[in-house]
């Protein structure tokens, strides 16, 4: 089981280095590994693209119970933060998923892009509120490393899925 | 049978052995409301009323024959119908409850349900007896040991008919018609694997165990084309084929050229059953025709169903982006105005068009205020056939396939209707 993840992450992370510029893979992959304990396995990026907001709703934007809150570009599922925890927290009692994707948002109070971890809460059942399903750069199964269709509490010991967070990883590189 | 369908089974579910106990609880109402009320200032004290409400109660039993007595029982299913439709409920604000409901688009009912757990596949086997649902059921309810199984139901009866236990690793997914399928012959079983390592395991139906495991280093789905043979798409846009013995065991691969572009206009995962294979559609909205009658998957270059004007503002979306009349050759599509990233967007209109002359024959507009967007779409194979639409408010529409005619609304069905599959 180790093996076959390991060889997954390596497949994602070429996948993702083939995609990407040599300085943009290493600042994700170094904020990754320094900037999220809970995540024994190499990320999978997301998106390679940072995804503006729409002009004129920067209020909408700022709001982290809004689906088009700037972190949520790619998040598909429940928000944390209306079930117990945060943008970046997971609610009591639920564990954090091991394997995640990543996408790089525009955060447009600052101007920067950031690199997002887009890790499940695991363990309960669906938290059912505040579904938000952004879908900027997502592709189907087959690419699974840009997928969100998938349960990515699926190698969790509890695989049932809670809600996702949104993590700051870091500033994209340029 | 036909004695449930229509009126006939409303009229006396207002009776029956419930009559009694409502009447019960009505009385006591009354005895309720004339206790606490007191004197008041009512003209008519709430007394009077009871003894009002007795009497005319009284007279109108006297006027009327009794109902007469009725029997508890399980419906039987009527013989199956070419417009039944298997309708189903990801159950999103609790999704270790999903279920399948067993749908009449002539009756305009739910003629049943079967329970399908936490994330499931399902297919029909080919001879149209069973229906197979591999899923994830955990020990204490949420949690728990994790039992991953694939359920049988007698498609007569809706019983659960037995059970194998899979290895714990079955794709956890979105539907597709090909997470889960039957080998032509229905002895074999194949489940698609994610863990996320990607594989399928390989079940004997007869001899009703797990017998071999296929790992497609990456590629997904199970798409049967000959007696033993699978294929399954692949993140370079090419189509793995391996073919296994009787025993379950691999005896060949082969891998494709590429057939589409993964980087320039993805298709959906979600095939859709054609005559002789299946039709994927892009993004963009291509369709990819693929033959597996023969010994190696045959390709036709892909031809649009936009028009170069509209291409990349309206799009193919939702949950279940196609559904395709083999007899007729007509494809079904929900589409929307949209951009990249929309592709998860129900559709506004279904699109119709003959898939033999690429051509587009129909527009049909949805009411989106009223019925919500189009997120799947099933098309019954008959030659009076119904086009089934199922939105994003959980509304299920009912359509005559030749001429887009609405010709019934199921409003609410069950909690999220993400997709439809034929009986």
């Amino acid at each position: 089981m180790q093996q076959r993840l390991d060889r997954w992450a390596e497949r994602a992370a070429r996948a993702l280095a083939q995609r990407s510029s040599r300085r943009g893979f290493l600042s994700v992959l170094g904020a990754a590994l320094t900037g999220a304990a809970l995540l024994p396995l190499l990320p999978v990026l997301r998106g390679s693209q940072a995804v503006a907001a729409e002009p004129g709703a920067k209020a909408v934007a700022a709001d982290p119970n809004s689906c088009e809150y700037w972190k949520y570009c790619a998040i598909d599922g429940f928000l944390c933060g209306c079930c117990g925890g945060s943008s970046s927290s997971c609610p009591p009692g639920t564990q954090p998923s091991p394997i995640t994707w990543i996408g790089t948002c525009h955060n447009p109070a600052d101007g920067r892009d950031y690199i997002v971890s887009y890790n499940d809460c695991c363990g309960k059942t669906s938290c059912g509120s505040c579904f938000c399903n952004r879908n900027e750069g997502e592709r189907p199964m087959y690419r699974l490393s840009l997928n969100n269709d998938v349960n990515w509490c699926m190698a969790n010991d509890n695989p049932n899925y809670h809600c996702s967070v949104s993590v700051i990883l870091g500033v994209a590189g340029k | 049978m036909a004695s449930f369908i229509g009126e006939e089974y409303r009229v006396p579910a207002a009776g029956g052995p419930f009559a009694r106990p409502r009447a019960a609880i009505a009385c006591v109402a009354v005895a309720n409301y004339d206790g606490t009320a007191g004197g008041g200032g009512n003209r008519m004290g709430p007394r009077a009323y009871g003894a009002l409400l007795a009497l005319l109660t009284g007279f109108a039993a006297a006027a009327a024959p009794p109902l007469p007595a009725e029997h508890l029982d399980v419906t039987h299913l009527p013989p199956p119908s070419p417009h039944w439709m298997w309708v189903f409920d990801e159950a999103l604000n609790n999704e270790i409850d999903t279920r399948l409901y067993l749908y009449d688009g002539d009756a305009h009912r739910e003629l049943g349900q079967i329970d399908t757990g936490y994330w499931p596949g399902f297919t029909v086997s080919p001879d149209g007896r069973t229906t197979a649902i591999t899923t994830t059921y955990f020990s204490r309810g949420s949690h728990g040991a994790r039992t991953d199984v694939v359920e049988f139901t007698d498609n007569a009866t809706l019983n659960v008919s037995g059970e194998i236990v899979l290895p714990p690793k079955r794709a956890q997914t979105l539907p597709t018609l090909y997470n889960v399928v039957y080998s032509a012959d229905g002895k074999q079983l194949y489940v698609t694997n994610l863990s996320p390592a990607a594989s399928y395991t390989v079940v004997d139906v007869v001899k009703r165990a797990v017998v071999g495991e296929i790992d497609t280093d990456g590629c997904v789905l199970v798409i049967p084309s000959a007696q033993r043979r699978i294929s399954s798409l692949c993140e370079n846009g090419r189509l793995l084929t391996v073919t296994v013995d009787d025993a379950g065991h691999e005896v060949a691969r082969k891998l494709s050229a590429p057939f589409f572009s993964v980087d320039r206009d993805p298709v959906f995962v979600q095939a859709i059953p054609a005559s002789n294979g299946v039709l994927f559609l892009s993004f963009l909205g291509d369709v990819y025709a693929v033959d597996v009658s023969g010994a190696e998957p045959q390709f036709t270059p892909a031809w649009p169903i936009t028009s170069a004007a509209e291409r990349g503002r309206w799009r193919p979306g939702g949950d279940q982006v196609g559904a395709y009349h083999r007899g007729a050759a007509r494809l079904y599509v929900p589409m929307h105005r949209g951009a990249d990233g929309s592709h998860k967007t129900g559709g506004s209109e279904i699109w119709v068009v003959d898939a033999a002359a690429h051509r587009r024959i129909a527009r049909w507009p949805i009411d989106v205020k009223k019925y919500g967007s189009v997120d799947a779409v099933q098309v019954t194979q008959d030659e009076r056939p119904l086009l089934f639409a199922a939105t994003e408010n959980s509304a299920l529409l009912v359509m005559d396939a030749n001429t887009g005619h609405l010709l019934h609304v199921e409003s609410k069905l069950g909690q999220s209707l993400w997709y439809l599959m034929n009986p």
